[in-house]
């Protein structure tokens, strides 16, 4: 087992996160901090907590605070952090464990009938309430959309799991990370020119050598995983789109490189605006052919990949 | 193909002297009362070190660490040389010559996490934004510089122009350097 300091927990209204939370707490004998317990540490600590009136930049310094103060309790013993934007405050931390507990909306709505002895219309506005307010946090937290599962180890389904069951697979999910992994199966997961490089196809060289130099830094990398329709025909069917060349998963972001004339720039700049424009919570950088050189000569490497 | 040759100069060494102290008085002011642990990226990063570690009116304990360069074949970034101190509960300051894609400053700051460090700050001679990949803090920056290919106080082209005293560009036979830096008010020739 890789050394987990911390799992962060981000769950969806009634979803049985915080159910989970606490099993797992027990079951691991891993320290459980709430939002309650985060206030208490905040306050030990002289910071302020987070007031309603929150925005990104409020968020940051508070996250940094947070920071600080778990990564003195993670020294102490490994901890679940619930909620509070934890897959935020540890992105890319190697020490982190990131899980995201959904269910379906009926499940939900049930659950907060009977939390709240309420009929159904009253508890769907509790719910609404309560999910518009999580949602306000996460985005301003977040800056993105935090259902995005690309940001999780873990996304599990309470529909389909009981708190016992859900506990069983992300302990087992903890204990299988990083480790019993072939490199046919690590290939699977990132497909690092490392494990053979045979399976990615490039279309371009220059692709290519920005691959292995990710792979030299260590950043995992997805090649054109995902396409963007970016114009519909008056049927709905898609007659554009577009697949940034690669995902930097660690950093929830797209690269397109592009080494062409300037012509196909504009086409492709035309293209990049466009996604920006339908899908303003995707973040995505244009390498273009003079930046692309600097990162050659910069690493001396031959300016015609 | 670029030419090693120089072209213009962007910082003069009285420039450079003069903003390496303000930001040696600030760290100095910020770290008052603490003991950093300064980490020298080697190579390019040692002449600004040194020079910021004299304006330094605080105690502090200094390291250096090298990184292997990205050449095509190699597999991935190894640490040539590691810190002889620990990093552990320290309040660490990278010192950085240059940060421009921000993909070994990234991957340093995984190294430090991995360290238990009491914080983690980064301290750069020069930041080019332009270049950035990825996106990286920086605490405490001399110069921002635009999308320009430059030399000087530590920053080589193929190992020459380390010992210059001063930040040039290289000759760009394009005239983008030359237009760049008559927009920033720069750029005489050298």
């Amino acid at each position: 087992m890789e050394k987990v300091g911390i799992i962060t927990i981000s769950r969806e209204t009634e979803s049985l996160g915080d159910e989970i939370a606490t099993q797992l707490s027990k079951q691991l004998n891993y320290i459980c901090i709430d939002r309650d317990q985060l206030t208490l540490l905040l306050h030990e600590a002289h910071q302020d907590d987070l007031d309603e009136n929150i925005d990104r930049q409020k968020f940051l310094i508070w996250a940094k605070n947070v920071k600080e103060i778990l990564l003195k309790q993670i020294k102490r013993g490994p901890i679940i952090f619930l909620g509070r934007g934890g897959q935020t405050i540890f992105q890319n931390d190697s020490r982190a464990f990131h899980l995201l507990i959904v269910s379906s909306p009926e499940l939900r709505l049930q659950r907060i009938m009977e939390k709240y002895r309420q009929d159904e219309v009253t508890a769907s506005h509790i719910l609404a309430e309560l999910d518009r307010k999580r949602e306000k946090f996460l985005l301003e937290a977040l800056g993105a959309d935090w259902k995005n599962p690309l940001i999780y180890h873990l996304v599990l389904n309470t529909a389909y799991y009981t708190v016992n069951q859900s506990c069983q697979i992300i302990q087992e999910a903890i204990n299988n990370l990083g480790v019993h992994r072939t490199p046919k199966e690590q290939q699977l997961l990132f497909p690092s020119l490392d494990f053979g490089g045979k399976r990615v196809v490039f279309v371009h060289p220059s692709e290519e050598e920005f691959a292995r130099i990710l792979d030299f830094y260590r950043i995992k990398w997805l090649y054109e995983p995902r396409t963007f329709p970016l114009e519909w025909d008056s049927e709905g069917n898609v007659v554009e789109a577009f697949s940034p060349d690669f995902y930097l998963p660690d950093f929830n972001l797209f690269i397109e490189l592009t080494t062409q004339k300037q012509k196909l720039v504009r086409k492709k700049n035309r293209k990049v605006k466009r996604l920006k424009d339908l899908y303003p919570n995707i973040k995505i950088k244009v390498i273009y052919s003079r930046d692309y050189t600097h990162l050659l000569r910069k690493f001396e490497v031959e300016e015609d990949v | 193909m670029i030419e090693s040759k120089l072209g213009e100069c962007v910082f003069t060494q009285s420039e450079i002297e003069e903003r390496v102290k303000e930001v040696g008085a600030e760290i100095s002011q910020d770290y008052m009362g603490k003991r950093p642990l300064i980490i020298s990226i080697l190579r390019g990063a040692i002449f600004f070190t040194v020079d910021l570690v004299r304006s330094l009116t605080i105690p502090f304990d200094l390291d250096f660490m090298a990184l292997s360069n990205y050449k095509t074949g190699f597999k991935k970034v190894e640490i040539e040389k590691d810190l002889n101190e620990e990093v552990a509960d320290r309040d660490v300051i990278i010192v950085e010559d240059i940060i421009d894609t921000g993909l070994t400053l990234n991957y340093l700051t995984r190294v430090m996490e991995k360290r238990f460090p009491s914080s983690v700050v980064t301290c750069t001679f020069l930041d080019c934004p332009d270049r950035r990949f990825i996106e990286v803090p920086i605490h405490y920056s001399c110069f921002e510089i635009p999308d320009i290919y430059v030399v000087g106080y530590g920053l080589d082209f193929r190992g020459d122009f380390r010992n210059l005293m001063e930040i040039c560009t290289l000759y760009d036979p394009s005239g983008r350097s030359t237009q760049i830096l008559k927009q920033m008010g720069k750029g005489e020739p050298r």
